[in-house]
């Protein structure tokens, strides 16, 4: 809940879309928790929404109270601000970008988002410099010419062939996706045959799938 | 404890990742940080100094930001480097998360978190296009198992939007 995009094809719609009340926490409380659960195996911290991204400075107010040395996995669709992005240097340890989109025109008409390549290739290139980066790519039905080929061109030149990309088939046609026809079904195999074919014609050398 | 024993069975890739060499080739410095080998960033910055005050312009407050940076920078080398120990330092008053959380704080008068840059005043009450106003509220918290095998268990927290949407105002 609380996302900055409207994807119609969300795949966590139940909790990002939808009405579901919370309840507000002391930060210091919640610090407590985080130092607990990390005394007890955990290996992070994950801030999640919707996205994290309007949550952020509740977050830094968490952060002041913590004791332990829990890394920050930082969860998010990557479409933050410059400001935003100046927040999160030397905050987070682990960026996890959702790489949804190689076109503007699908990013506006599937996930309302505007001026999506400039602004996450942008944050794609801050996280590997300022921390270390973990690339989610959900395979779209009908957007691998459009959109796949030049996620993973991108990623392979301008961030290296070593990034860790996971590269996901398991795109279910929830939420609303039925607006638009190409998104009203599951992925074919041969069109996951062929995503697996261009991640490797990419050189990407560390997808786990 | 009783957390790892259970994790271990639902997933066990999660227990061999962080010796997985193509994890460690791509996210050395955070297996680091999980094995506390190194210092997570935070509590670095929770180290850094810097000296402003709480009603200075906000172009100010990034100046000061940009150059603790650097300082908080040259720190996290010198701790990785094993020449400073994190329990020998002793946190400063206000210090660059201090710092960090004001500028945020700011941020929500005229919100531009994400790039839509909706500019709407979230501390006055206004919800921006997340629909999400001043406070966040907590809708849950667990230890997640369904991410990458190199992340679980994550101790998750879910942050929810306000709760009068949808409702009349």
């Amino acid at each position: 809940m609380g996302c900055n995009f409207r994807c119609i094809h969300c795949q966590n719609w139940g909790i990002s879309q939808q009405f579901e009340e919370g309840s507000v926490i002391p930060q210091k409380e919640l610090a407590m928790l985080i130092d607990i659960a990390r005394r007890g195996g955990c290996r992070n911290q994950n801030w999640v929404g919707g996205d994290p991204i309007p949550h952020i400075p509740f977050w830094l107010g968490v952060l002041l109270h913590e004791k332990e040395n829990t890394p920050v996995f930082f969860n998010t669709n990557g479409h933050y601000s410059q400001e935003t992005s100046e927040l999160l240097r030397g905050v987070v340890d682990l960026y996890k970008i959702d790489f949804k989109y190689g076109s503007d025109r699908c990013a506006e008409r599937i996930s309302d988002a505007p001026r999506y390549w400039e602004t996450v290739t942008r944050n794609l290139r801050s996280a590997k410099r300022y921390g270390e980066l973990l690339i989610r790519v959900l395979v779209l039905p009908g957007h691998l010419d459009c959109c796949l080929y030049r996620i993973l061109k991108f990623i392979s030149e301008e961030l290296g062939k070593g990034t860790r990309v996971n590269l996901m088939d398991q795109y279910a046609p929830h939420w609303r996706a039925g607006e638009a026809p190409e998104l009203s079904k599951r992925l074919t195999p041969s069109e996951w045959r062929r995503a697996v074919a261009m991640a490797e014609d990419a050189g990407l050398t560390n997808v786990t799938m | 404890m009783e957390v790892i024993r259970i994790w271990i069975l639902i997933r066990p890739d999660a227990a061999s990742a962080l010796e997985d060499p193509k994890v460690l080739s791509a996210l050395p410095r955070y297996v680091d940080v999980v094995k506390n080998r190194r210092t997570a960033k935070f509590q670095i910055s929770r180290m850094v100094p810097v000296d402003y005050s709480d009603d200075s312009p906000t172009e100010e407050l990034w100046m000061v930001h940009e150059r603790a940076l650097v300082k908080e920078a040259e720190l996290e080398k010198s701790l990785d480097h094993g020449k400073v120990k994190i329990g020998d330092l002793k946190p400063p008053q206000r210090s660059l998360l201090h710092l960090k959380h004001l500028i945020g704080r700011r941020i929500l008068e005229s919100c531009v978190l994400c790039e839509r840059r909706c500019m709407k005043n979230r501390l006055r009450g206004e919800l921006g296009y997340c629909k999400v106003g001043e406070e966040t509220k907590v809708s849950s918290y667990f230890e997640h198992m369904g991410e990458e095998p190199e992340v679980v268990p994550s101790f998750t927290v879910y942050g929810s939007r306000h709760s009068s949407v949808g409702r009349p105002s």
